[in-house]
């Protein structure tokens, strides 16, 4: 098998390797950088009412919304859909989302003005939303 | 180590780095259409910069195995022959369909695969977000075949480097929709759009290389249409962006479920994603069924697109 090149061609490209990952590497940093110019001032606004039931519509679709509580930085919500809590927490300028029992939910606490969800997920394991004051007064009575 | 002399890959990333630039330049000044988000670019790329170098840690294996087929040919093939590269391109790209099918339909594939559908976002840095445990999940062995009939490996390694490089270029929001006889024919941004979207309706179609017709062939063609936008990542997106995570949450969530229900171990692993015993989990077709009985009561669109 030949269009290898053989024994020295082997050699050429494995020592070339290093050299090729690197520039790339320094590539990689150029076009992030380049990325994060290009998008300054320009994050996404923060959640209000409509747009969070939009996204949830989208995320939980057949799943009725009773009652709904946004983020004080509008960096998140959570919602109330019968036995669970569902979860939208920012991701770049999109949003996760998830649900976990509304009990789980209201037994979490905030520290620091966060509220740290756990997700039980390895591809979201948390939510932190900024929520001072949790669960909300109206349903822990 | 082992690659192709000519390894179309390696010679088009200048073209990659060039064009990604230029996307996110020209997106900034309103030229073209084109979101970028920094986090999501930072992952995008070097979830491609470590798959190349996970890759040499398998190709060395994987290209042993083409050469030893190779070895027991059916045919001889010759390299400098012109309809030896029509066949091989045809060939090789027939095969990249079905690979890309098991891929979307079945776990153990999908969890190699996952990665790369993970952006939120649809930019020439999304084609660069490429996996890093495809060698380990053995994918290569589809290309064998290839080699037995008589074509050489390194012609099919280029073949299939020629592929990811016409791949490369469709993902992108900045190009609309090209004249019919192309869409009718060649794998296009727009019928890839189709392929990275959420949307129920666009759920695993689109599994096309280089040329649609596969798609049209075996039923998982599905046009993109005005009234329902594009909206692109996973049925549940990722809520980091932990890279590790990126790579490898869906082999660990595998190992979770096998080591909680050790007995349906072939379904966690070999069913579909998003298959579980009791049916609680979300698959694509549960999830196309669902969103076809709400149409038949609401045929409108649920929401325009965030």
């Amino acid at each position: 098998m030949t269009a290898e090149g053989g024994p020295r061609r082997f050699a050429a490209v494995t020592a070339a390797y290093p050299i090729q990952f690197a520039v790339s590497a320094a590539a990689v940093g150029l076009m992030v950088a380049l990325a994060a110019w290009a998008t300054r001032g320009r994050g996404a606004p923060p959640l209000d009412e409509a747009a969070a039931r939009a996204w949830l519509a989208d995320e939980f679709p057949g799943q009725t919304v009773e009652a709904l509580w946004l983020a004080d930085d509008g960096r998140g919500g959570v919602a109330r859909s019968g036995d669970w809590a569902l979860v939208l927490s920012r991701m770049g300028d999109g949003y996760a989302a998830r649900r976990l029992p509304w009990s789980q939910a209201l037994a979490a606490e905030p520290r620091n003005g966060r509220l740290t969800l756990r997700l039980a997920d390895v591809a979201a394991p948390k939510a932190v939303l900024a929520m001072a004051a949790w669960p909300p007064r109206a349903v822990a009575g | 180590m082992m690659k192709a002399a000519l390894d179309p890959v390696t010679l088009a990333t200048p073209f990659f780095i060039a064009t990604v630039i230029l996307e996110i330049v020209l997106g900034r000044f309103g030229k073209l259409k084109a979101r970028y988000e920094t986090k999501d670019t930072a992952v995008s790329l070097v979830m491609g910069l470590v798959s190349s170098a996970a890759g040499l840690l398998t190709a060395g294996a994987s290209f042993a195995a083409a050469v030893w087929i190779y070895q027991h040919r059916l045919f001889t093939i010759p390299m400098t022959a012109v309809w030896a590269w029509v066949l091989v391109f045809l060939l090789e790209d027939l095969t990249y369909y079905w690979f890309h099918r098991l891929s979307h339909e079945r776990r153990f594939w999908w969890a190699a695969h996952v990665n790369h559908h993970s952006s939120q976002h649809y930019n020439l840095s999304t084609a660069l977000r490429q996996t890093w445990t495809g060698g380990v999940a053995g994918t290569w062995a589809l290309w064998l075949p290839l080699s037995l009939l008589g074509f050489p490996p390194a012609m099919v390694a280029i073949e299939k480097g020629i592929s990811l490089v016409y791949q490369y270029w469709i993902h992108t929001e900045a190009i609309g929709r090209l004249p019919a006889p192309v869409e009718a024919v060649f794998n296009t941004p727009s019928h890839h759009r189709v392929h990275h979207a959420r949307n129920p309706r666009y759920l695993d179609r689109n599994y096309a290389g280089i040329l649609i017709v596969w798609d049209k062939m075996f039923g998982s063609f599905q046009p993109e249409l005005d009234e329902e936008a594009c909206r692109y990542g996973l049925v549940r997106n990722l809520g980091t962006f932990n890279v590790l995570r990126v790579a490898f949450h869906e082999w660990i969530g595998i190992a979770q479920d096998i080591l909680r229900q050790p007995r349906h171990t072939l379904g966690w692993l070999f069913g579909p994603p998003g298959w579980s015993p009791d049916g609680s989990r979300d698959t694509s077709a549960k999830l196309k069924a669902e969103w076809a009985a709400r149409q038949a009561v609401a045929p409108a669109p649920e929401r325009e697109a965030a």
